[in-house]
């Protein structure tokens, strides 16, 4: 019932709940050979067109999770299967990408050109979406010409999120994209963020150490632990799916970031 | 340097208060040049310097418009051999830093011979070039490439690494090959450190060309120099200094003008 209901909500026709975008079985991430264990034994299963957030304490992995799932780091141990494929296989084909902290933009390129580079690069030539549309969808239309420099970090990201948009990714991977934002400019990013998810039905998984940030856009949050990181958590967000910022205001809101904080501190 | 005519400039202001915002803008250094002049000739005319050991800036003059024809035959050749010299030794050196980025048993290997190159004196090493390829252009040129060869190659080596983690993360996401990455990425951000090393580059291949000419040729500014110091002909030797600092400062401007078109993104970010 939980599935049908997000599925309706995301607007995605692939309303089966049964392959998930991302299922993480059992793994285990590793570093400095072995010695320094940063995930262990973590499995997950994020639902089609879900919008999940992932919070934890510093060090709890949260990060080399969505690494793993993106191809960036190798899993140890353990079953990453994004789309049916292999992490390396799903890259190849383009089937999700990747929104960092940095907006990681090229600075001698304008946002036009900036969001037209994963149509140059890896062999693209599938269907994609018009960068223009994509630059007008995040809120920079008439700003295509501009060079990085030029812009606000909160339109840099922008930036950034058409660019993760124009290869019609299926599961959009966003690891900590507005962490370096101030407030304000973040909370209208994260209704911006709601939006375009709702329009597009993309899967997300979003990497946050906001509870709020957390709460509120999350379906789901898959709360992790550290040392080593594992899962603490995987829980629905009982609140309707079209979210305004007001509604942290709520009782409910507050209720479950208080539960949210509680879970955090035993972690 | 083709797309400058492309660029759109700003609508300019009317044109005289551009001329007097230049001027006012300019004021202090011009003051100071003219000032030193004026001081330079009162010194040689309250102590009576003799000619011979320091010319007045009158006497230099004269010694432009009396030698305008030596000198100018004197100029192209120093200007072509340091041309040459700069373009040859920065090709060198970038190809060398591109091999080296993408290899670095090469980087190893072949680094500290460029590091041996660059610690001999290159007063040193021109009369062994003079002996070798005789008293032609040829040697004038190595020298003016070997004096730029070493700041660009470790400049291009740096600027070619310095791609940020972030970044190359995102080309492996974009599943682009190191072609790629090296095209879309890694040239462009080398260009800052590339053109930090051609400007040193610039005035130092003036340098090597003149340095080369006194060893051993009949021709050029360098030359000049020599003849003009055994001759005690005083005036002409600082005319030949003064029209070589000119030829070094063209290069100079050459470069930076090449730099602020090829980095709108980087020279923008600093005003």
């Amino acid at each position: 019932m939980v599935a049908a209901e997000l599925h309706t909500a995301a607007g995605n026709p692939a309303a089966t709940p049964d392959p998930g975008a991302i299922r993480v079985e059992n793994v285990d991430v590793t570093f400095a050979e072995g010695t320094v264990v940063a995930l262990k034994d973590v499995s997950v299963e994020i639902p089609q067109g879900a919008f999940v957030t992932i919070l934890g304490p510093s060090g709890c992995g949260k990060s080399t999770l969505m690494r793993a799932i993106a191809d960036l780091v190798p899993a140890a141990g353990g079953v990453i299967d994004v789309q049916g494929q292999s992490p390396r296989d799903a890259r190849r084909d383009r089937n999700f990408s990747y929104v960092f902290q940095d907006a990681t933009l090229l600075p001698w390129r304008t946002a036009l050109e900036n969001v037209q580079l994963p149509l140059e690069v890896g062999g693209a030539g599938d269907a994609h979406a018009d960068p223009r549309d994509l630059l007008e969808l995040v809120g920079l239309k008439g700003r295509e010409n501009a060079l990085p420099h030029e812009l606000s970090g909160g339109m840099r990201q922008r930036v950034a999120i058409a660019r993760a948009l124009v290869t019609k990714p299926k599961i959009l991977l966003m690891d900590e994209p507005f962490g370096a934002l101030d407030e304000i400019t973040r909370d209208k990013l994260n209704e911006e963020v709601l939006r375009i998810w709702r329009e597009t039905g993309t899967t997300i998984l979003f990497v946050t150490h906001s509870i709020p940030e957390a709460a509120f856009l999350g379906q789901y949050v898959l709360m992790l632990a550290a040392h080593p990181g594992r899962v603490k958590e995987f829980m629905k967000v009982e609140l309707p799916s079209e979210r305004r910022l007001a509604d942290r205001d709520t009782l409910e809101f507050v209720q479950i970031t208080a539960h949210l904080r509680k879970l955090l501190e035993e972690c | 340097m083709a797309e400058a005519s492309q660029i759109p400039m700003p609508v300019p202001a009317p044109r005289m208060s551009r001329v007097l915002d230049a001027v006012l803008d300019r004021g202090p250094a011009l003051a100071a040049v003219a000032g030193l002049l004026l001081l330079w000739q009162g010194v040689v005319w309250y102590f009576e310097v003799p000619e011979y050991m320091a010319p007045s800036p009158i006497a230099v003059l004269g010694a432009f418009q009396d030698n305008a024809g030596t000198l100018w035959l004197n100029f192209w050749p120093t200007f072509f051999e340091a041309a040459l010299g700069f373009v040859a030794g920065n090709l060198v050196a970038i190809l060398l830093a591109i091999w080296f980025v993408h290899n670095t048993t090469a980087e190893r290997a072949f680094f500290p011979i460029a590091v041996f190159i660059n610690t001999i004196p290159i007063i040193a090493l021109a009369p062994v070039l003079v002996l070798i390829f005789g008293n032609g252009f040829a040697p004038k040129i190595i020298i003016a490439g070997l004096i730029c060869f070493f700041p660009t190659l470790v400049n291009m080596v740096r600027g070619l690494k310095a791609v940020s983690p972030a970044t190359l993360d995102l080309m492996r996401v974009l599943s682009a090959s190191n072609w790629e990455i090296f095209w879309k990425v890694r040239l462009q951000s080398s260009l800052p450190f590339l053109f930090a090393a051609l400007k040193i580059a610039s005035t130092t291949c003036v340098i090597g060309a003149i340095v080369a000419e006194w060893i051993g040729s009949n021709f050029g500014l360098g030359a000049l120099i020599i003849e003009a110091t055994f001759n005690f002909r005083s005036p002409l030797l600082y005319a030949t200094v003064f029209t070589a600092a000119l030829l070094a400062v063209v290069m100079f401007a050459l470069v930076s003008f090449a730099e602020a078109k090829f980095i709108r993104w980087k020279t923008s970010d600093v005003h």
